[in-house]
C-alpha cells in the first residue's frame, strides 16, 4: 500500500532523512519508532506529499506522491503532529470543512460528518469551537478530519503524545480498529505504544533505518545470548567461580547485597536452558536458591542500544548491536 | 471550482467568527461617514453661495461623488492590511497549512480561494457605502454611470491591494509582521505619486502610471478605459503568481 524507497531529505546542508526505504502492506499497522530528531515528522510529511524529497521515491496505493500528487492525497488521511484546527471554527463546521476539500461528494457530506464524528466519539463537541477543547478532544477532532474521506492510508504522527493515561489507552484501541480497514503508519518515540498497536516497527536513528521487524521478532532477535537473572543465599562464597564452570555459561555477573544475598545475572549460549544446571550446581554448593528466572531484554533496551549506536556502523540487520547488548 | 468556493468560504466565515470583519467594516464605515458628511457640507455651502445664473450649477458627480470615493482608497489602504495580514502566515503559524497542503487541493485552487474570499470581505465594506450612495440618490439626481464605474474601480484597486497582501503574507509566519510590511508597500505605492513629481514630467508619468490609486481617477469620471483595466488585471495577476511561487519555494524549503 505504501512503498517508500531510498527516500532523503536534506534541509541545506543537513541530512535530516537518509536513504530509507520500506514497505507497509494493506491493513497493517506500521510503527515508526526513533528518538527526537530521527526525521519521524519529516519522512511523513513527504510521504503526505506535505514537502518533497531530495531523493527517492514514495508510493500511495500506487500513485506517486509526486507526480500524481492529488490522487495519493485523496487516499491518504494525515494527522500532523499538532492537530490542523482552526481555532473559531465548531467542530462540525471544521469537520465539514475538511470533507469538501479532501474531495468528499456534497450529497455524502453529512452522512459523513456524522458517521466519523461518531467514531471518534466527538458528536457532544459538535457546536464547540476547535479553540475551546480540551488537548484530548483536539487530538480526537484531529483524528476526525484524518479519518472523513475514509482514505486507505492514515499518517498519524504522535498520536497519543501529550495524552493522559486514560485518552492513550483510547487512543490505541481506536488506532487498533482502524488497523485492518485503514493502512496505518503512526510514528512514536515512546515504546510500549509500538508492541500495543504494531504489527511492524521500522525503527531510525538519525535519518537512517536501523531495523524493520515485528515487536516479537526484533525481541527475540536482538537477544544475541540468553540471560539468567538469580538470586542466593551463600555468605562468603565465590559464587562467579562455581557458576562460571557450568558448561555453556559464557559470562557471570555477580553483585553482592546485604545479608549474604547475592544477585547473579547468567549469560549462555542461545538455545541451550541451563536452568537444571543452574539449581543443581547452586544446591550443590549448599546455598540458597532465592530466585531463578530468565531475563527478556524488553524494547527499551533494544531501542537504547539500536539507536544509541553509532550512526554509521547501524545495519539493518542487527547481529552488531546484540553483541553490544549482551555484552553490556 | 469547488475547492476554490470552499476555501473562499472558510475565509469568509473565518472573518466573520473573529472581530476582523467587524473591525474592517466598523471602521471603514466610520471613516467613510465622517468624509461623506464633510463633503455634502462642503458642497451644500458652494450651492448655497453661488447666485443663480452665474455659471453651471455644481455637478454633484464631480463635485461630490468622485472626491469622495477618491478618499476612499486611502481608507482602503489602512483597513486592507487588515484583511490580508492573516490569510497565510496564520496558516503556517497554526500549522493548518499541513491540513491544506495535504489535501486533494492545487496551489492555485487555495490562492485564488483565498483571494476571493478577501475580496468578498471588501466587497461586503463597500456595500456599506450604498446607503450613503442611495441617499444621494434619493434627494438628489445623480448620474448613475459614474457611480457604477467608480464601484468597478474600487474593486480592481481592491483586488490589487488583496493580491500584494496575499503574497506578503505569505512570506511570514507573522501575521503583524506581515500586516505592517503590507501597510509600508501600500504606502508606497500610495505616495510614489508626489514622489514622481521631482523627476520631471518622463519620471513623473511612469511612476504615475505605477501608482495604483492614480489608474482610479477615470473610473471616477465615468470612464472605463481598458488601459487602467489592464493595468489592474495584470497586477493583480503578477500578485498571485508571486504567492504562488512563494508557496512552492516555502514547501521545497520545507
Ligand atoms: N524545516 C526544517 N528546516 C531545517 N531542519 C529541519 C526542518 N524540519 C526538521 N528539521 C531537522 O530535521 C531533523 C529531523 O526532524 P523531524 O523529522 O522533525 O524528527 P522527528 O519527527 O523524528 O522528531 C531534526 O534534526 C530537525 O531539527
Ligand atoms: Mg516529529
Amino acid at each position: 500500500m505504501i512503498e517508500v524507497q531510498h527516500l532523503s531529505k536534506r534541509y541545506g546542508p543537513f541530512t535530516a532523512v537518509d536513504d530509507v526505504s520500506f514497505s507497509v502492506g494493506a491493513g497493517e499497522i506500521l510503527g515508526f519508532l526513533g528518538p527526537n530528531g530521527a526525521g519521524k515528522t519529516t519522512t511523513m510529511r513527504i510521504i503526505t506529499g506535505y514537502m518533497p524529497a531530495s531523493e527517492g521515491t514514495v508510493t500511495v496505493a500506487g500513485h506517486d506522491v509526486f507526480s500524481d500528487a492529488i490522487e495519493a492525497k485523496k487516499r491518504t488521511g494525515y494527522l500532523p503532529e499538532t492537530p490542523p484546527l482552526y481555532p473559531d471554527m465548531s467542530v462540525r463546521d471544521y469537520v465539514t470543512f475538511v470533507a469538501r476539500i479532501k474531495g468528499v461528494p456534497s450529497r455524502e457530506v453529512r452522512g459523513r460528518v456524522d458517521d466519523v464524528m461518531k467514531k471518534t466519539h466527538i458528536a457532544d463537541m459538535a457546536s464547540r469551537h476547535c479553540g475551546k477543547l480540551s488537548k484530548g478532544y483536539k487530538q480526537r477532532v484531529g483524528l476526525a478530519q484524518a479519518l472523513i474521506h475514509n482514505p486507505d492510508v492514515l499518517v498519524l504522527d504522535e498520536p497519543t503524545a501529550g495524552l493522559d493515561p486514560k485518552q492513550i489507552i483510547e487512543a490505541r484501541q481506536l488506532i487498533t480498529e482502524l488497523g485492518g480497514n485503514h493502512t496505518v503508519v503512526l510514528s512514536t518515540h515512546i515504546l510500549p505504544e509500538v508492541s500495543q498497536t504494531c504489527n511492524r516497527v521500522v525503527i531510525i536513528a538519525r535519518g537512517k533505518v536501523v531495523a524493520v521487524d515485528t515487536p516479537d521478532n526484533l525481541t527475540a532477535r536482538l537477544r544475541g545470548s540468553e540471560t539468567m537473572y538469580l538470586q542466593v543465599s551463600a555468605p562468603g562464597a565465590d559464587v562467579t567461580q562455581a557458576l562460571a564452570a557450568i558448561a555453556g555459561i559464557t559470562r557471570v555477573k555477580a553483585e553482592a547485597g546485604g545479608n549474604g544475598l547475592v544477585s547473579i545475572e547468567v549469560d549462555c549460549e542461545q538455545g541451550r536452558d541451563v536452568r537444571r544446571e543452574l539449581a543443581a550446581t547452586v544446591v550443590h554448593q549448599g546455598w540458597g536458591l532465592l530466585e531463578l528466572r530468565p531475563m527478556r531484554m524488553s524494547l527499551e533496551d533494544i531501542f537504547l542500544s539500536l539507536t544509541t549506536e553509532d550512526a554509521g556502523s547501524a545495519p539493518a540487520d542487527a547481529a552488531p548491536a546484540a553483541t553490544e547488548a549482551a555484552s553490556a | 471550482m469547488r475547492n476554490v468556493i470552499t476555501i473562499a468560504r472558510k475565509e469568509l466565515q473565518s472573518y466573520f467568527a473573529s472581530p476582523i470583519a467587524y473591525v474592517v467594516i466598523g471602521f471603514f464605515a466610520l471613516l467613510f461617514g465622517y468624509f461623506f458628511a464633510s463633503l455634502i457640507y462642503w458642497f451644500e455651502q458652494q450651492s448655497l453661495q453661488m447666485t443663480p445664473g452665474s455659471g453651471p450649477p455644481l455637478n454633484i458627480n464631480q463635485a461630490l461623488i468622485g472626491p469622495v470615493f477618491m478618499n476612499v482608497s486611502v481608507i482602503v489602504l489602512f483597513v486592507m492590511p487588515m484583511i490580508t495580514m492573516r490569510t497565510y502566515a496564520e496558516e503556517k503559524r497554526s500549522g493548518t497549512m499541513e491540513l491544506l497542503l495535504t489535501s486533494p487541493l492545487t496551489d492555485v485552487q487555495i490562492i485564488l480561494g483565498k483571494f476571493l474570499g478577501a475580496l468578498g470581505l471588501y466587497a461586503v465594506m463597500l456595500a456599506v457605502t450604498l446607503i450613503h450612495v442611495g441617499v444621494l440618490f434619493l434627494y438628489g439626481n445623480p448620474e448613475w454611470k459614474p457611480v457604477a464605474t467608480v464601484y468597478l474601480g474600487l474593486l480592481l484597486m481592491g483586488a490589487c491591494f488583496i493580491s500584494a497582501g496575499l503574497f506578503i503574507s505569505s512570506l511570514t509566519k507573522n501575521q503583524i509582521v506581515a500586516g505592517m510590511v503590507t501597510f509600508a508597500v501600500f504606502l508606497l505605492l500610495w505616495v510614489i505619486n508626489w514622489l514622481g513629481q521631482s523627476f520631471g514630467p518622463t519620471g513623473q508619468a511612469v511612476i504615475s502610471h505605477l501608482s495604483i490609486t492614480e489608474h482610479l481617477d477615470d473610473f471616477a469620471r465615468g470612464i472605463i478605459d481598458t488601459k487602467h483595466v489592464i493595468y489592474y488585471l495584470s497586477f493583480i495577476v503578477f500578485g498571485l503568481f508571486l504567492t504562488a511561487k512563494s508557496v512552492d519555494s516555502e514547501r521545497w524549503r520545507g
